[in-house]
């Protein structure tokens, strides 16, 4: 009976890795895990977050069973008459559980030096694909048009739906109209602040086609959760013709055709 | 007993507060026009107390609205106003997941907060925005493709959920599915007949006989074909009343085409630099209202004058109440300051097509003047050429005159001519 | 009052003459008192009414998550015209004032004000802080704060809404946000007077620790509690000059018009945003150097208190004493360096983004040697599982979490992804809330007796940790896999996109948690007001602990000690093999013999 106290709460403590693992096991098969990366430099953010998650799941798990056996075990009801160990330290220890941890670390910082400079600072020579403008509450985005130049009348002005070529390198540049906002694409592992008064290159290569979300990523205002965005990958003439199409429809001089049943889109 | 006592105390108090604080609101509700009831007449500037419904006529009013449209959670659709049910009960009631990934509650889930339950552009977020969210009572929308005082299409509606309205708080809802854009494009103008509807009948006071002893008649004949009909007859007809308008001018360069666009944009047939300047940054003439806050500011004036006549204490009296009212149930009034055309930003789309309907129609409720009648349709079009001109600076002198005292500002996310 | 002038060393026979007591009324008794031991319990008392309204905004945001644009209680009266869904720039409102309030009005007060203040003159001996009067400003400057916080929940546009970290441009300007109008005058208002208190407080900490110890009292035979609140003092007056100037820039560029972090050509909202010439960016690099250094103040005096509680139940002595000060050391020094761990996507030189990672990294060793000498404590310990080493033990377990998850963070390329995600909120709850939040109760259960004399409910404290630990749990773990979803922080409505729909039942399940944990902390407020007045009267030592606080009456009267306290050991002298007793206490003599020897020379 006097027992029960590190077995009770032993046991509580023992709930802890127990369902923390068991929590990160179950979530990929209930579709609450990263969602589908579709970008070439993502794979490299993934495995970096799975070598991590290894890493970390090894201490967690050593560690709170290592506090789940002392409670479980040294019970003062069980230990009787017997005295706690005696001891102020072990310099031994101190100096693994030092070294160890810090070289984990270290390297661990300096292994993932390459990832983020391929992403952040190895910006490709190249002119900018589009042009995005966060404003409260959208996405503005502007196509240099055929004279490769923004801020010609040959531009092709949209909000919120992006469309890309695929399988080819992106560059876009980043700005805002008035408050932070941050264009996040986490299904191309992409995450910029876009900061009033900056111009900054964000740049990514898709290998999928499709549609996939862009969020806002920083709080902008109570209209942060409505500024939502898409951005689709299609193959090079599909983007081509798309640019041309989008540019006729922004050119019109005449009403377009409605075809019954379905609405004027973007 | 003491202890026992105590121990209940502090026990009980958090649960009586709970109590006392949780407990379900009262459903939504539309919020009537109180300040049409007080002034209900399109004569704002000489209104007085004795045109203000008394309070039995306000509830009348309440009454037949409740009759003929419904609530917020569940709308009444008369077979003559030309709605579709269906779509309206997807826009309305509060927030909910149907079955089939289709939602209830739109309107409340994507609109509410800036244009009100009521479509009364009074919403919570409403005063922080600039400009204010449309208000549909009136019936009055300004960016179509049909002539000014005509209702905007089913299409103009729903263009404007596609693409938002630049250069404004309002979004772009392109990102909703089609049926999902439709009922709430049905939904806004439910309430756009609704609240028109409202203004139709308080205003409907002044028509009667005495022998109706101040109350409306409550008939079919009168409710439906003299009040309502009228109203739901001018949104039908909309959708075959769009602007037509010729094919741009052939056989003509487009220099060509800016340089004669500038001149009758400098011109006194359209005479556009009254309003947005001779450098076109919209600074021409900066103190005029747009129809909501015309209003506004004309009760205002005219309240501000009975306090200060010799009108007696009765009016007096109404005229401080009124005041209460105003500052209740309507925004502040803000001056619309013509365009700066320089922006590249055109707030009912940046088509060609569109600045034609906005030459052409003018802008319903805001001060921007139809052009059709002074100047030819083919005129128009190069004035859509020079305005589309101004943003790249191309308008020739004035565009390359670097010794304006005012340059354009150029907002970071625009336009510059300069080397980015 | 204590005369001692000169530092007070081992072996040093002088004894301290105290001054007569001065006439007290009810006033300079209760309100403002100079007694550290009562501006402790001022700043408990208000800390822990800020943790309740910290806590139902934060449920008001649960609601919002799990169920947007639904009725809300008691909030949706404001909005009964709509139905009772609330406005989206009310949810900004609420996740700004949650955590502004639970970080400044709380957990910063709470450690150093009410802990910090009512153990430091016991635990080292002295009679009092080094400044009284300072120490009672030190609290009342608290006021002016709260009255600040709480009336801009009141003024027109609302409480702040840019979020706790304040960032400019959408808090500076009124177009850009409803809270960046007297809102978010109030807010830098109320942040300069808790920066003012905590500034008090630090310098009458460090002075006191340094100068006022008892005889015996080594630096190193301070409790780790006195460690941390010492290193915690330095650093709160090394970071917070930053932040209270960055205040002062941002209230210019609010009311003169300056341009401190507003840049040129803006337009908010269709009107031109002031004169420019500034960066956003600024703002934010003087921001978290301050707050980055914050958090490590809203985390070590809970481990110290922690390594206090865990030794004393687990009858075994610290293992690691002087690695476990280094360690904390090392957290504070290196607590400088990391700031830009929060700016990597922020437009910053992304070489920055290489050097950050680095320190940032290196930060997490201290901590794990930290714990790995909490295990080492608790291993061949005789664990007494009393309310306060459940609430202790809990911290460890936690703690572990909330530092694992933190790596995921330091790690640059992954930042891209979780930055902004449910992930982060995960990490700083963990660490704050099953962190330091676990850590304040265990001291609260712990030193109650010594506050009120009178021991807290056990069985009802181990329902309170019980459920608190369960609730907790439910609540913030799945943040991490949320997280992993790249689901955001800070939308009033995430299901907006089609990809985040799937995870309303798990928000669901979060807030009927949140609701839980809430609901539980009744059974702590019955127990703890009830213990105060009908609790079993605790002698001066019911835990048989260490430290000197323990030697004094409980509650300890004027001046705290009814002898001079001599130390002659360090505090963690728990089974010392051929003592009777299991614990020698700091002011024991080393035997009978020097005991009578010393006492002739006094």
């Amino acid at each position: 009976m006097k027992r029960l106290g590190g077995i009770f709460w032993g046991l509580l403590f023992l709930a802890v890795p127990v369902l923390g693992v068991a929590t990160f096991a179950i979530a990929p098969s209930i579709d609450v895990w990263l969602p589908k990366d579709v970008s070439v430099h993502g794979r490299e953010i993934d495995a970096l977050f799975y070598f991590i998650l290894a890493l970390t799941g090894v201490v967690f798990i050593a560690t709170e069973l290592l506090l789940f056996w002392f409670i479980w075990k040294y019970d003062a009801a069980a230990r009787g008459d017997e005295k706690a160990t005696y001891i102020q330290g072990s310099h031994t220890l101190e100096v693994v559980w030092t070294i160890v941890p810090a070289a984990t670390l270290l390297f661990l910082a300096i292994y993932q030096m390459n990832a983020w400079a391929n992403v952040k600072m190895r910006r490709p020579d190249m002119p900018p694909t589009v042009e995005v403008v966060a404003r409260q509450f959208e996405w503005r985005l502007r196509y240099p048009g055929r004279d490769g130049m923004l801020g010609t009348p040959d531009d092709l002005h949209l909000v919120n739906d992006l469309h890309l070529p695929v399988d080819e390198d992106i560059l876009v540049q980043l700005k805002s109209m008035d408050v932070l906002h941050s264009f996040f694409l986490p299904n191309l592992r992409i995450k910029q602040d876009a900061v009033p008064g900056m111009k900054i290159p964000v740049w990514f290569k898709a290998t999928e086609t499709g549609s996939w979300d862009i969020v806002c990523a920083e709080l902008c205002g109570w209209g942060h959760y409505k500024m939502k965005g898409r951005v689709t990958f299609v193959s090079r003439p599909e983007f081509d013709s798309w640019l041309v199409r989008k540019y006729a429809e922004q050119e019109a001089t005449q009403p377009a055709p409605e075809p019954s049943g379905t609405l004027v889109t973007n | 007993m003491n202890s026992t006592i105590r121990s209940l105390a502090f026990g009980l108090t958090p649960a009586v507060m709970l109590i006392v604080g949780c407990g379900p609101t009262p459903p939504a509700f539309f919020r009537p026009n109180m300040v049409e009831a007080i002034s209900p007449t399109p004569e704002k500037d000489s209104i007085s107390a004795d045109q203000a419904l008394l309070p039995a006529q306000q509830q009348q009013v309440a009454t037949i609205m409740l009759a003929m449209f419904g609530t917020p959670d569940d709308p009444v659709c008369l077979p003559e106003t030309g709605l579709d049910p269906a779509k309206l009960r997807l826009a309305a009631g509060p927030v909910r997941s149907d079955i089939v990934g289709r939602k209830n509650g739109l309107y409340r889930e994507h609109c509410v907060h800036c244009h009100g339950i009521t479509g009364d552009g009074l919403g919570p977020t409403a005063a922080f925005l600039n400009p204010y969210p449309r208000d549909y009572r009136p019936g009055v929308f300004k960016y179509k493709s049909t002539e000014r005082s005509d209702k905007p299409t089913h299409a103009d509606l729903v263009r404007i959920l596609h693409k938002g309205i630049p250069g404004t708080s309002m979004p772009s809802f392109a990102l909703l599915s089609p049926i999902e854009v439709d009922a709430l494009v049905e939904y806004v103008t439910y309430l756009s007949i609704r609240g028109e509807t409202e203004l139709a009948l308080m205003r409907q006071f002044f028509e009667l006989d005495d022998e109706d002893e101040g109350k409306l008649p409550e008939t079919q004949e009168f409710l439906i074909a003299e009040v309502l009909e009228p109203i739901a007859e001018k949104w039908a007809v909309a959708a075959d009343a769009e602007i037509e308008v010729p094919e741009m001018p052939t056989g003509i360069e487009l220099a060509e085409s800016i340089a004669k666009g500038r001149e009758l944009f400098f011109g006194d047939k359209a005479n556009c630099v009254k309003c947005h300047g001779v450098t076109a940054l919209g600074d021409g003439q900066a103190n005029d209202y747009d129809d909501w806050s015309k209003n506004i500011v004309k009760i205002e004036a005219r309240l501000s004058g009975l306090a200060k006549s010799d009108a007696d204490a009765a009016e007096r009296q109404w005229a401080a109440e009124f005041g209460q009212v105003l500052s209740g149930d309507a925004l502040k009034p803000r001056t619309i300051p013509p365009r700066n055309l320089r922006h590249g930003i055109y707030r009912g789309g940046r088509r060609p097509l569109d600045l034609y309907y906005r030459i052409h129609a003018g802008i319903n409720g805001a001060p921007m003047p139809a052009a059709k009648g002074t100047v030819d349709p083919e005129d128009i079009w190069h004035i859509v050429n020079y305005v589309r001109s101004l943003p790249y600076g191309l308008d020739g002198e004035l565009g390359a005159d670097r010794t304006m005292a005012m340059r354009p500002p150029t907002p970071a996310g625009l336009a510059s001519t300069e080397e980015d | 009052m204590s005369t001692v002038t000169a530092p007070v060393t081992i072996g040093q026979d002088h004894v301290p003459v105290r001054k007569p007591h001065p006439v007290l009324t009810f006033l300079s008794t209760y309100v403002f008192s100079k007694d550290h031991k009562v501006i402790g319990l001022q700043f408990l008392f208000s800390t822990l009414v800020w943790f309740l309204i910290g806590g139902l905004l934060a449920l008001a945001v649960r609601w919002q998550v799990a169920w947007p644009w639904s009725d809300v209680p008691v909030v949706g009266k404001l909005f009964a015209q709509e139905g009772g869904q609330m406005a989206p720039e009310f949810y900004t409102m609420l996740f700004t004032m949650h955590a502004t309030v639970m970080i400044f009005l709380v957990i910063i007060p709470i450690l150093a004000g009410a802990f910090g203040n009512f153990l430091i003159p016991l635990m080292i001996g002295a009679d009092d802080m080094a400044f009284p009067t300072l120490n009672m400003l030190g609290y009342w400057f608290m006021w002016p704060a709260f009255i600040a916080f709480g009336a801009s929940f009141f003024v027109e546009g609302g409480a702040a809404s840019g979020g706790w970290t304040s960032y400019p441009p959408l808090s500076t300007n009124i177009a850009a946000s409803p809270g960046a109008g007297w809102g978010q005058t109030l807010w830098l208002l109320g942040l300069t007077f808790v920066g003012v208190s905590s500034m008090l407080g630090s310098v009458n900490y460090m002075t006191t620790i340094i100068l006022m110890r008892a005889p015996g009292m080594t630096m190193f035979r301070l409790p780790m509690t006195i460690w941390a609140m010492f290193i915690t003092a330095i650093l709160q007056a090394f970071a917070l000059p930053v932040l209270t100037a960055a205040g002062f820039m941002q209230l210019a560029d609010r009311m003169f018009a300056t341009g401190f972090f507003s840049p040129e050509g803006s337009i908010i909202n269709n009107a031109v945003a002031g004169p420019g010439g500034g960066q956003p960016l600024l703002w934010q690099h003087l921001f978290w150097f301050y707050s980055h250094p914050a958090v490590y103040i809203m985390i070590l005096p809970a481990m110290g208190m922690v390594s206090d509680i865990l030794t004393c139940f687990a009858r075994k002595p610290l293992f690691g004493y002087r690695p476990m000060v280094y360690s904390v050391a090392g957290i504070a020094g290196l607590g400088f360096i990391v700031w830009g761990h929060h700016m990597f996507m922020s437009g910053m030189n992304p070489a920055l983004g290489i050097t950050f990672m680095v320190s940032t990294m290196m930060i997490a060793l201290p901590s794990a040697v930290k714990t790995f000498n909490w295990l080492g404590t608790v291993w061949g310990g005789k664990i007494q599982f009393t309310t306060s080493m459940l609430f202790a033990l809990s911290f460890v377990s936690m703690f572990i979490i909330g530092g694992l998850s933190g790596i995921f963070m330091a790690a640059t390329p992954v930042d891209i992804f979780i930055h902004d995600t449910y992930f982060i909120v995960a990490h700083f709850h963990y660490v704050l809330f099953a962190g330091t939040a676990m850590g304040v109760w265990a001291a609260i259960y712990f030193w109650f007796p010594k506050m009120f004399g009178r021991t807290m409910n056990e069985f009802w404290g181990k329902v309170h940790f019980f459920l608190t630990f369960i609730f907790l749990n439910g609540t913030f773990f799945t943040m991490h896999i949320l997280g992993a979803v790249g689901f955001p922080r800070r939308l009033a409505d995430a299901y907006h996109y089609e990809t985040f729909h799937h995870l309303q039942p798990m928000n669901a399940f979060m807030t009927y948690c949140a609701m839980g944990m809430v609901a539980c902390q009744v059974v702590f407020a019955i127990n703890f007001f009830w213990s105060m007045f009908y609790g079993p009267v605790a002698g001066r030592n019911p835990w048989n602990a260490n430290g000197l606080e323990w030697t004094a009456p409980s509650p300890p009267g004027h001046g705290n000690f009814d002898f001079q306290p001599v130390v002659y050991r360090g505090p963690y002298e728990y089974s010392v093999p051929g003592v009777e007793k299991d614990h020698l206490m700091q002011t024991d003599p080393p035997n009978v013999a020097a005991a009578a020897a010393a006492a002739t020379h006094h």
